[in-house]
């Protein structure tokens, strides 16, 4: 193979390095340059500063907003596979509606998690179809994530399966399995899940088979979904 | 206030960890300069967007290779962007069997004095690269400029000059040596 260096044209390597940059080396040359770059340091360099200097040829052009589905359909491309095709029916709805309340907690709130005087966070989580009402609550003081059973009957020979999802995008977490018999379900919680739950995360309840979901992600129908958040007077 | 070139690595090296909150944030941060070149290059709306979401794609698969080399991250970004953009257009130019628009030394000198929105460009302009792009004869500032911004090839900077390949390209590398020497004076 013989690259630009070895015929008359002026420039050595160098002018090579900013050739392809450029895109301007094309097949055998193009490979023998990038053979050469694979080991050699200083042409590597070469390679960065002119990248570097042509740069500036973007410095008059304007930024232009991107349409947010571009990152939509990238996150899509990159993380689309461990996705539940249900909970993304469903969350836009859910994250739209409380986004704004969410947020405008979660800049009075963080920074409080672990401290004596954050607050606690409620959901309910009805099934009305089902006759279901459940609530759930966590405390901070305990780190406890909490599941009241209200009214309803427990589906038989399935278990109810409690998850959480940070975000849209994010895969469903799950915090446990509620009580069979009714009661209150008591679920010890990480710092790092109780800080996406103050950070707005939703939680919702699936149908899953006995014993909770074998492949760690939900399988069965949403009863029901909902956001955690503080109220007044508890 | 964090300097934004050093939050920008951080974020870089946070994708890198896999993060997908830095990755939005990083999109969020740099997605429009990005755009605005893709749209620079390809003239086309549709087209930009898609090589905008194969520039974020790059990102999180090559955030790993990124090295803090000295340089501005933006230009590791930048070059991306530009790379991919570049590309789409060469295929499209491609299929389309566009053809460049000629560059003649005489439409490029026919203003010798800047207006003042020239001036002010210039200004804003002023990095190195355009100090020593100025002292170039103007058809060869075009082809480099277009070789970058238009993805242009030897063939097509021969056609738009009329000039023979191979003497373009002498031409231009040493169009580059010269440039190459004004950027380390």
């Amino acid at each position: 193979m013989s690259g630009a260096e070895d015929t008359d044209l002026p420039g050595g390597w160098d002018a090579s390095a900013a050739e392809y940059v450029l895109g301007l080396l094309e097949g055998d040359e193009r490979a023998a340059f990038e053979q050469r770059l694979a080991h050699d340091r200083d042409l590597r360099q070469d390679v960065e500063a002119w990248e570097d200097y042509f740069c500036s040829f973007t410095d008059a052009i304007e930024p232009v907003d991107a349409p947010p589905q571009v990152l939509r359909r990238a996150e899509l491309e990159l993380f689309g596979r461990d996705r539940n095709p249900f909970w993304s029916s469903l969350l836009p709805y859910l994250l739209g509606a409380v986004a704004a309340a969410a947020i405008a907690w979660m800049a009075m709130f963080s920074g409080l998690i672990g401290r004596s005087d954050a607050p606690h966070l409620w959901a309910d989580l009805d099934t009305p179809s089902r006759g279901i009402e459940l609530l759930a609550h966590y405390s901070p003081d305990s780190g406890t994530f909490m599941v009241r059973w209200d009214a309803g009957d427990y589906p038989e020979g399935r278990s109810l399966e409690v998850w959480m999802i940070a975000d849209a995008d994010a895969a469903p977490v799950s915090i446990g399995l509620v009580d069979r018999g009714g009661g209150l379900t008591e679920i010890p919680v990480s710092g790092n899940l109780a800080e996406q739950l103050y950070g707005g995360a939703a939680v919702a309840i699936s149908e899953e088979a006995e014993g909770g979901s074998p492949s760690g992600a939900p399988e069965g129908p949403v009863l029901s979904l909902g956001s955690m958040a503080p109220r007044e007077g508890q | 206030m964090i300097d934004p070139r050093a939050e920008i690595e951080d974020l870089i090296a946070r994708v890198a960890m896999g993060d997908r909150a830095a990755f939005r944030a990083l999109y969020e941060r740099t997605s429009a300069k990005l755009f605005g070149i893709c749209l620079r290059v390809l003239d086309d709306r549709a087209m930009a967007e898609e090589a905008l979401q194969d520039v974020f794609c790059k990102i999180w698969a090559r955030a790993g290779q990124y090295r803090v080399n000295g340089f501005s991250p933006m230009t590791w970004l930048i070059t991306l962007a530009r790379n991919a953009a570049v590309d789409r257009r060469r295929k499209r130019d491609a299929q389309e069997r566009r053809k460049a628009a000629p560059i003649e030394a005489a439409d490029l000198l026919a203003d010798p004095a800047p207006g003042p929105a020239q001036q002010m460009q210039a200004r804003s302009e002023a990095g190195l690269l355009h100090g020593c792009i100025a002292e170039l004869p103007p058809e060869r500032a075009e082809m480099v400029r277009r070789a970058y911004l238009e993805g242009a090839s030897y063939a097509e900077l021969s056609d738009a000059t009329g000039v023979k390949l191979n003497t373009v390209r002498t031409w231009l590398r040493r169009s580059l040596m010269q440039l190459r020497e004004c950027l380390s004076r």
